[in-house]
């Protein structure tokens, strides 16, 4: 008897030292690489107390190699995280079999490009956390070495390209360009001229402008600015610019973290993407990642709210201001160290200009996926190798997509 | 009858890990495999019936059709040539006295190495103006230089092999002496004629695309066909082994017998070596049948590196249904596609076994 009133102190004084929630463990999950110190970053400098105050642990596992493979197998075996990124280019496969909760919270804030891309059958099912586009990179030594003008954000296809064949003239060991014969480059060229990947009908028509951009992106080989990375032992255009092979390239800003490793010292500049010489306007891809949470998961509701933490204004600007990645909120887009002179923030700036180009499309092919670019990378891959010539490459590329898209 | 019974559980029981391991991961997996073939499935909502549905879109869709044969035409000149190969390697090493350690240890090499790294390398020496392409290119340069030592050693030795048996008998066309004095005078020649400027060296610029290419040569792409000459590499020198293990419980009165007989060496290797080694043969020919129908991992790691139809074979269109990129799953499609290989393997093993080589030696 007399133990009971000490019982009812001891369970009243945990209670008050309870937080507000029951304590709640997050299991969340992104692939390795630069991520990871984003991510560890976050929590630990940033949303520490937060996530304290909310009663909620985070357990971050990054995921190296496949991260989508991981993630549907995960989520069909029922040991998939709780929240988790999507990449915009197969976040429908996983929004579509419903294997993400909708998001509930305020989503104002962020940039109507990006959410729109996380939108499937009117409703949102990942915050975008960052995103990436198109710029052209270009070693300053290189182009003050051949004595040729620094590209720059007035600059047409056509002028880009007669910079490069100088440069390749003056210093003949260096190329303008390494050229990858994939969409995820060429598109940009090919979108500037107002061309869509998809027209009304869904169908996939190679046309006119499409032929344009096409002739103009297979031709820089044979016109001197540019050579296959392949063949200069490299598998994208920033491995050329790292190893002063190539004096521009054509990346998003993940080519810093890259050149951070490979060229600490180069003298990077960075501008907006060449405009079409005929309509005058420039075409961009979008890449961008979101957090999902899991619609199975049992702690959703935290699982929501880390979520939200970690894309907020003060987290993405912290993100920014290490020069990790770039704010999917529209806030941030004149944060000050945005207007720095350092080559990470002229890039970022750069690139997240390229947002607001004339025709720009998320990296993103509806039901089909990836295997949608296969007939566009066949094409440019055996024009530039001279193993076809553009009217046979492309009409085979164009019966591909009738067949695709048929069924 | 006690004795009996207990022997036969303890049977029971030494079979009972591998029967559980089978059970589990092959008759199980091979029965949902099947049930999978027949219905549309994404991994995550309930597999729906379609009935051979899946079956008839495989025999329609290009990349399935492209993927057999790209399977079948890899099988064949692979296995052929590995075999092949790993016989007149494991003959040459079984007849190597000196070094025979040695030479076994260099030419197991390749085998030894993980096959993701072995493509690594191989991507690297398969690059346009790379290794490969610049054997080629000193060939092709230096082809009359190559062409006039040939037919200068031919006529030399011919010559020497003539004089000598006028004085004596028995002199051999392959008299090692001769041989070695007749290279000798063509290099000279050669050296004497490029001196005098009679033989131009071609300078070409060759870029040979071995991957990235979507050319054909013969009935395969170019791609597989580089793809064969890596794993011909890596594959041989363990087959190699394998006959030369056959090779040394060959009796050598065998060898004896016949040479008193007055058999000459590839008399005895066409009628004594060949036919002994059928159970290794057999052996080999339906591991080299099973290895190479089923290859994937080569391919997975070439990547982007060579266009999707320079490279898909049947295993890696299974694994691109199920995983295709940026896209839901096809389990289904994976699934019927899988069935078709694994018959496919079990008729080409079945029908190897019944028409071509012998499980028993004669």
């Amino acid at each position: 008897m007399l133990f009971r009133p000490a019982k009812a102190l001891a369970v009243a004084i945990m209670l008050l030292g309870l937080p507000a929630l029951a304590d709640e463990t997050v299991r969340i999950s992104g692939w390795g690489g630069s991520e990871v110190a984003i991510v560890n970053g976050l929590l630990t400098n940033v949303l520490a107390e937060k996530l304290a105050k909310e009663g909620i642990t985070v357990k971050y596992e990054p995921v190296d190699g496949d991260f989508s493979q991981f993630i549907i197998n995960g989520l069909s075996a029922g040991t998939a995280p709780d929240l988790f990124y999507v990449d915009v280019f197969w976040a429908r496969s996983i929004f579509s079999a419903g294997q993400a909760a909708p998001v509930t919270q305020d989503v104002s804030g962020f940039s109507a490009n990006l959410l729109e891309a996380f939108t499937y059958d009117g409703k949102l099912y990942a915050i975008p956390k960052d995103f990436n586009t198109l710029a052209v990179h270009f070693n300053k030594d290189i182009f003050d070495d051949a004595g040729v003008a620094y590209p720059s954000d007035d600059d047409t296809w056509t002028t880009l390209q007669e910079k490069l064949v100088a440069v390749h003239t003056a210093l003949p060991e260096v190329d303008g360009l390494c050229i990858v014969p994939e969409y995820a480059r060429f598109g940009a060229f090919a979108l500037s001229t107002g061309w869509s990947p998809f027209d009304r009908q869904g169908k996939t028509v190679l046309d006119e402008r499409f032929r344009r951009a096409f002739d103009f992106y297979t031709g820089l080989v044979k016109s001197g600015a540019a050579v296959m990375a392949a063949d200069a032992g490299q598998s994208w255009t920033g491995g050329c610019l790292a190893s002063e092979r190539a004096a521009i390239a054509i990346e998003g800003a993940w080519i810093i973290s890259a050149l951070r490793d490979s060229a600490p010292n180069m003298n990077l500049g960075t501008v907006r993407m060449p405009k079409d010489p005929e309509s005058g306007k420039r075409g961009n891809i979008v890449f961008t990642v979101g957090w999902a949470v899991n619609a199975a998961s049992k702690v959703s509701r935290a699982a929501a709210k880390v979520a939200a933490l970690l894309t907020t204004e003060e987290a993405q600007q912290w993100v920014l201001e290490q020069g990790l990645a770039l704010p999917s909120r529209t806030g941030l887009a004149d944060n000050p160290w945005l207007r720095g002179g350092q080559p990470e923030q002229m890039t970022s700036r750069v690139v997240l200009e390229g947002l607001s180009d004339d025709h720009v499309t998320p990296y993103f092919f509806g039901d089909v996926g990836g295997s949608w670019m296969q007939p566009i990378n066949a094409a440019l891959n055996s024009v530039i190798l001279g193993e076809a010539d553009a009217d046979t490459a492309l009409a085979s590329a164009q019966s591909a997509f009738d067949r695709m898209l048929a069924k | 009858m006690s004795r009996v019974s207990s022997d036969e559980r303890s049977g029971w029981l030494f079979v009972l890990p591998f029967t559980i391991s089978m059970t589990l991961f092959f008759v199980y997996a091979i029965v949902r495999t099947a049930y999978y073939s027949f219905t549309e499935y994404d991994l995550f909502t309930a597999p729906s019936f379609v009935g051979l549905s899946n079956y008839t879109t495989l025999v329609s869709d290009e990349l399935f059709l492209i993927a057999l044969r790209n399977t079948i035409g890899f099988s064949l000149i692979v296995t052929t040539v590995q075999t092949v190969l790993a016989l007149a390697l494991a003959v040459l090493v079984n007849h190597a006295v000196r070094v025979r350690g040695l030479v076994r240890t260099v030419f197991y090499l390749p085998s030894i190495m993980s096959s993701a790294a072995m493509t690594l390398i191989f991507l690297w020496l398969f690059q346009r103006d790379g290794f490969m392409t610049a054997i080629v290119s000193t060939v092709l340069a230096y082809r009359r230089h190559m062409l006039l030592f040939f037919v200068g050693m031919a006529a030399l030795q011919g010559a020497l092999v003539l004089n000598a048996r006028r004085s004596y008998e028995g002199v051999s066309i392959f008299d090692p002496f001769f041989l070695l004095a007749a290279a000798f005078g063509a290099l000279a020649l050669i050296v004497a004629c490029a001196l005098a400027g009679l033989l131009p060296v071609f300078d070409n610029d060759l870029l040979i695309s071995w991957l990235n290419t979507q050319r054909h040569f013969l009935f395969m792409p170019v791609t597989l066909w580089s793809v064969a000459l890596m794993n011909i590499f890596t594959t041989v020198p363990t087959l190699m082994l394998l006959f030369l293990a056959g090779l040394q419980s060959i009796p050598s009165a065998l060898y004896d017998a016949a040479e008193i007989d007055g058999a000459n060496a590839f008399q005895r290797f066409r009628h004594i070596t060949v036919p002994a080694l059928r159970p290794v043969t057999f052996a080999v020919v339906t591991m080299g049948v099973i290895g190479t129908l089923q290859m994937f991992d080569q391919v997975a790691i070439l990547g982007d590196a060579a266009p999707l139809a320079s490279r898909v074979t049947l295993a890696y269109y299974v694994y691109e249904s199920a995983f295709p990129a940026g896209a839901s799953s096809r389990i289904g499609m994976a699934s019927a596609a899988a069935l078709v290989l694994g018959i496919l393997t079990i008729a080409v093993v079945y029908a190897q076994k019944s028409v071509g080589v012998k499980e028993r030696a004669e």
